[in-house]
């Protein structure tokens, strides 16, 4: 009698604490334990810096320093942007530092733990500009063809959600950052973008437009991974 | 000595502006005409304008708000960018003002509201809507709504697809299918099968069950080829060459696909 109390008090332990641990529904794999480790304190050569200094163990990122919520993207995008800080085609000065102590396992690992993870939106440093969010979501959701410039969603998916892959969600994602990202690819700070999409798009957007992007998207809330819709209330 | 100065400077004036006129020597088809659709702001109130707001949502979100009639992934925004209004890809304002036409696809002279049907029953693989019901009438509306002002009777730049000129090699699909992994697949998928992002499609399936059927117009190598070059990939519009959109449009036509359902037995 008391054994077996004891025993499935154990198993309630062990239980809850696969639950609690991961914040997904699914649980984490053995590359993403791998991963979670690097995201929280690097690789453990000489300098290195964990990326949760910047995207939070979580990825829900920190708006104030515009760096981006990477949690639920596609861990083939994650890596692609990881090398792309890497080959020098992102230019990321701080970040190219804390990556370039990486293998391309450990890459992989870490872009497959923030894969894997959910987060909460962080709160952005203002909230939406009521004066430039209906021209954002006019580009976003219309387009601007008389300058050759497609809607936003028609590659990002509605919303901005993401279509996985190869387009990651923009939905919910932080101000400083898209606008930082929508400029770097304009003036090729950014070239990692397939077939140069983003540069040609970003480049015939006037700065008071990719400013009215940028207010549109982060005014939403996140998708809880690329390509998935909001879930129900 | 400044006399024939003067005359050539005359001269150089006119002849420039002789070259800014349309040529219209009788027996010579006219220059098209550029158009601009009306923007949307100018979509009225009151019945006509709901019916033309109603059109538009049809046609963007064909398979939510005309499902019945859908027989796969596609809308007819999915060839008709920019919401029926962009040059080379088909604008309503340029199909408005030229129908009623004859059609050689079956010899008849059709309606709009008949060349509409015709969309959704080899386009979108699916039904045609009743002419007189609610689909056809609110597409219709848009359509007119969209070409106020444009001349009737008169060719107008971007209407329809791009002809293209015949091609220098015959296409070669083998070719073409390097094409397309390097400039398509991204968007469409290697498979051709599209992307889709939380159940809704993102990238139309080019190819395929869910995709047009051979009765199509795309389906044919020729309408392809121009609708590629102009408007492929998004965004980058004529940076094809004239031999790649030729033997990506020969790949693609060249895949599985629904058959025509006039041949059907």
């Amino acid at each position: 009698m008391s054994r077996s109390s004891h025993s499935s008090c154990f198993i309630f332990l062990f239980l809850s604490l696969f639950l609690f641990s991961f914040p997904s529904n699914s649980f984490a794999g053995e590359i993403e334990i791998e991963g979670k480790q690097i995201a929280h304190g690097g690789n453990g050569s000489p300098g290195s810096i964990a990326c949760m200094e910047c995207h939070r163990l979580h990825g829900g990122g920190m708006p104030l320093i515009g760096s981006p919520r990477i949690a639920g993207q596609p861990r083939s995008y994650i890596e692609h942007e990881i090398l792309g800080v890497r080959e020098g085609t992102r230019y990321a000065p701080i970040m190219a530092g804390v990556v370039s102590h990486l293998s391309r396992k450990e890459i992989r690992a870490v872009a497959s733990w923030y894969a894997h993870v959910r987060a909460p939106k962080m709160p952005d440093v203002s909230p939406p500009d009521p004066t430039l969010v209906p021209l954002g979501k006019r580009i976003a959701q219309k387009g601007l063809w008389k300058k050759n410039v497609p809607a936003c969603v028609l590659c990002h998916g509605p919303d901005g959600r993401g279509i996985p892959p190869h387009f990651p969600y923009i939905k919910g994602q932080n101000k400083s950052y898209l606008l930082r990202q929508l400029v770097a690819f304009a003036f090729l700070k950014r070239s990692d973008d397939p077939q140069g999409l983003m540069r040609g798009i970003a480049r015939r957007l006037s700065p008071k437009e990719r400013q009215a992007v940028a207010e549109y998207f982060s005014s939403l809330a996140p998708p809880p991974a690329d390509g998935l819709p909001d879930p129900k209330q | 000595m400044r006399y024939p100065a003067t005359l050539s400077l005359f001269l150089l004036v006119a002849s420039l502006s002789l070259a800014g006129l349309p040529p219209a020597r009788a027996g010579e088809s006219p220059r098209p005409v550029a158009f601009t659709p009306p923007p949307d702001r100018e979509i009225p109130a009151g019945p006509f304008g709901d019916l033309v707001r109603k059109g538009e949502k049809i046609f963007t979100h064909t398979g939510r708000y005309a499902g019945k009639y859908v027989g796969n992934d596609l809308t007819c925004e999915s060839c008709h960018l920019d919401r029926g209004r962009k040059p080379y890809a088909a604008p309503l304002w340029g199909a408005y003002v030229s129908y009623p036409r004859f059609r050689s696809k079956n010899m008849k002279v059709s309606r709009l509201g008949e060349r509409i049907q015709g969309c959704f029953r080899f386009s979108m693989n699916g039904t045609a809507p009743p002419l007189e019901g609610d689909t056809i009438r609110s597409i219709v509306a848009y359509s007119f709504w969209m070409a106020k002002g444009a001349p009737v009777g008169t060719p107008l730049d971007g209407t329809g697809m791009l002809r293209m000129a015949p091609p220098a090699h015959i296409p070669d699909p083998a070719r073409g299918k390097k094409v397309y992994e390097a400039r398509c697949a991204l968007c469409h998928g290697a498979d051709g099968l599209g992307t889709f992002s939380g159940g809704e499609v993102g990238f139309p399936p080019v190819w395929g069950p869910r995709s047009y059927n051979r009765g199509a117009g795309l389906a044919k190598v020729a309408k392809l080829a121009g609708f590629i070059k102009m408007n492929m990939p998004l965004s980058k519009g004529d940076s094809l060459s004239d031999r790649d959109a030729w033997d990506v449009a020969a790949y693609v036509d060249s895949q599985n696909r629904p058959a025509d359902p006039r041949k059907k037995s």
